[in-house]
């Protein structure tokens, strides 16, 4: 057990651990005895090893859910929903001001100079910059583009989305938190029946099983 | 006759090598004019001659669909620049069995004629032929395998867009099915029938080509397996971007849009399931004595704290700035005012003292007009009750008849007793 001490302090701080932000934490955490072993030293902590359906990343969920779990993960539930659209529009503006056609995937790596310097040519994404930094969620107090663009960074990087791999370079990758994003995105819009377009998954998985 | 035909058959082989490496060597020579002719629809006529041009149509490296259009890149050439840059979005990929089949058969058929009619030269020539299409369809397959795993390892690299990647991923999946077609057309037990008891047809056709397509067939089938989950990664990243785009514009329409509260549901679901931060918190402790020397060395380890001997003034900037060295000097200039009148009031009997004089007397270097300025204000600035124990007398002259403008020379300052 003595060996996992550093990974099960990230576990209890409340890190998501991936092979982004934890290769070798990560890679431990993929064998099932040591998750078994985990398990049992979390037991009297009322904790227990939880992950995403794909396994791409592990977090710590509540053993036993008693009264203040459940107080706690209300509130925890309703600070997720509100960063959810500030999330969901940023997500978006990378997605256009870098061009790409495709989400942000766990070991992207942005750049917040590029950033700028798209949103800084675009008044469109400048201005879409400007109120997604100002709102509560990034709390960016400044009128300028580089500071806002560095308070959305690092708000981001504090709530274990994006990862700095080196403190003094302004270069950022993205983590499997965002998987996570995605898959409660997805229970949502299937509990509340949302009428957001069905993804075509199926079509494919029926293809994979063809073969 | 032998001879004959023999020397015939050189002679067409030589007049062969010289047409052919003359028209290879057109593609050398008009390198360039040919590239831009690959990039863009049509050869651009000005860089090339008539003559050049005519070799070229000549050589069915260029042609001409109708009159009134220009001229255009054969595609063979287009085919063979495409092959040789590995450009997959013009690579064809095209194995053409059914041709390929036709052409072996009629070859095996005159080569069989011709070992009846022990005509040796004709026999080698077909056996080389059908060793040249033998290899030229291997040659096809391969090179379209290549193509395929060259698409997919670059992720499509050559579309950038997403939607274009998924139709590209498409495509290549007709091919290979196209291709695995084209493989399920070559039947050995055909072929063992034709080619008989031939030892080096049954060689060429039986043993080394039903190898080489078992490779082939695996290649395929290994692409395809990649392609497919290539597709299903596509399709998820579409997925992932559609839903969160989707649930976005949703949550902006419905701005007071509020899911239930799942973590009241007796069966909590796992992703709503985060326990709360715990921080493993530790204090340094004496109760142990194998620690304590431990955190002696520690606490020896720690940095000494810099305690500064700079004072507060010593710290401040060096050079003072311009209104506080004004201010100083206006400071200086009223503290020796001060003195003078100090000095007045010293004087035994009230003598009247000349400020001039006293101001030249001192070791002080204040100009004479700042001096008495500063003398009169002083005396203006005390309160009415000091004012009157002082006698200020003005050494004064009119400074011209025409004004009643006064001069003043000198003040004398005299106690009044």
């Amino acid at each position: 057990m003595i060996e996992h001490g550093p990974l099960l302090e990230r576990l209890l701080a409340g890190e998501f651990i991936c092979p982004i932000s934890d290769e070798s934490g990560y890679r431990h955490l993929s064998d099932e005895e040591t998750r078994e072993s985990i398990d049992a030293y979390l037991r009297p902590l009322n904790r227990r090893l939880a992950s995403n359906e794909d396994g791409s990343v592990y977090f710590l969920a509540w053993r036993q859910l008693n009264d203040s779990a459940r107080d706690q993960l209300s509130r925890q539930l309703g600070d997720t929903l509100n960063s959810l659209l500030p999330l969901l529009e940023w997500l978006q503006l990378v997605q256009e001001a870098l061009g790409r056609d495709t989400l942000a995937a766990p070991g992207d790596v942005l750049k917040p100079a590029e950033f700028s310097a798209k949103c800084e040519d675009n008044q469109s994404l400048r201005e879409r910059l400007e109120r997604l930094a100002t709102d509560s969620f990034f709390g960016s107090q400044s009128d300028q583009l580089d500071a806002q663009v560095k308070q959305v960074f690092k708000r981001l990087k504090e709530h274990g989305y994006l990862l700095q791999p080196h403190s003094e370079r302004q270069v950022f990758v993205v983590t499997g938190k965002i998987d996570y994003l995605v898959d409660l995105v997805r229970f949502i819009r299937d509990e509340e029946n949302l009428p957001i377009d069905a993804d075509k998954e199926e079509g494919s998985g029926a293809q994979e099983a063809l073969l | 006759m032998s001879t004959s035909l023999n020397s015939s058959a050189n002679e067409l082989e030589s007049r062969l090598l010289k047409t052919g490496s003359e028209r290879l060597a057109l593609l050398g020579k008009h390198s360039e004019a040919l590239m831009q002719a690959y990039t863009r629809d049509e050869v651009p006529l000005e860089s090339l001659s008539d003559s050049a041009l005519r070799k070229l149509l000549a050589a069915r490296i260029l042609w001409r669909p109708d009159e009134q259009s220009g001229v255009k890149l054969a595609p063979k050439v287009r085919e063979l620049i495409a092959e040789m840059l590995a450009d997959e979005t013009r690579r064809h990929v095209n194995a053409d069995v059914a041709e390929t089949l036709e052409l072996i058969r009629a070859l095996v058929h005159s080569y069989r004629e011709a070992r009846s009619r022990g005509e040796h030269w004709r026999l080698e020539q077909q056996l080389m032929r059908l060793r040249q299409e033998v290899d030229d369809l291997n040659g096809r397959f391969a090179d379209a395998i290549d193509s395929l795993w060259q698409r997919l390892n670059s992720d499509f690299g050559f579309v950038s867009q997403l939607n274009d990647k998924i139709r590209e991923n498409d495509r290549a999946q007709k091919q290979i099915a196209r291709l695995l077609d084209g493989l399920a057309l070559i039947d050995f037990d055909e072929l063992i029938e034709l080619v008989g008891s031939d030892g080096s047809l049954r060689k060429l056709l039986i043993s080394q080509l039903q190898q080489q397509l078992s490779n082939h067939y695996t290649g395929l089938r290994e692409v395809q397996r990649r392609l497919i989950e290539l597709m299903a990664r596509f399709r998820k990243q579409q997925a992932r971007s559609r839903l969160m785009s989707g649930m976005a514009a949703f949550m902006r329409e419905h701005p007071g849009f509020v899911p239930g509260n799942y973590a009241r549901r007796s069966e909590v679901p796992t992703l709503v399931n985060q326990a709360a931060p715990l921080n493993a918190a530790a204090a340094p402790a004496l109760d142990r004595n194998l620690d304590s020397q431990v955190l002696a060395e520690l606490l020896h380890q720690l940095p000494q704290p810099r305690h500064t001997t700079q004072t507060v003034e010593a710290a401040a900037p060096a050079q003072a700035q311009e209104s506080s060295l004004a201010a100083a000097r206006q400071q200086a200039l009223k503290q020796d005012v001060e003195h003078f009148y100090l000095s007045v009031i010293d004087q035994p009997q009230a003598k009247p003292v000349s400020a001039l004089e006293y101001l030249h007397a001192s070791p002080l270097e204040w100009p004479d007009e700042i001096w008495l300025f500063q003398v009169i204000s002083e005396y203006q600035g005390l309160p009415r009750s000091d004012q009157s124990a002082f006698r200020l007398k003005q050494q004064e002259s009119q400074a011209s008849r025409f004004n009643h403008l006064r001069l003043i020379h000198d003040v004398e300052l005299q106690l009044a007793v």
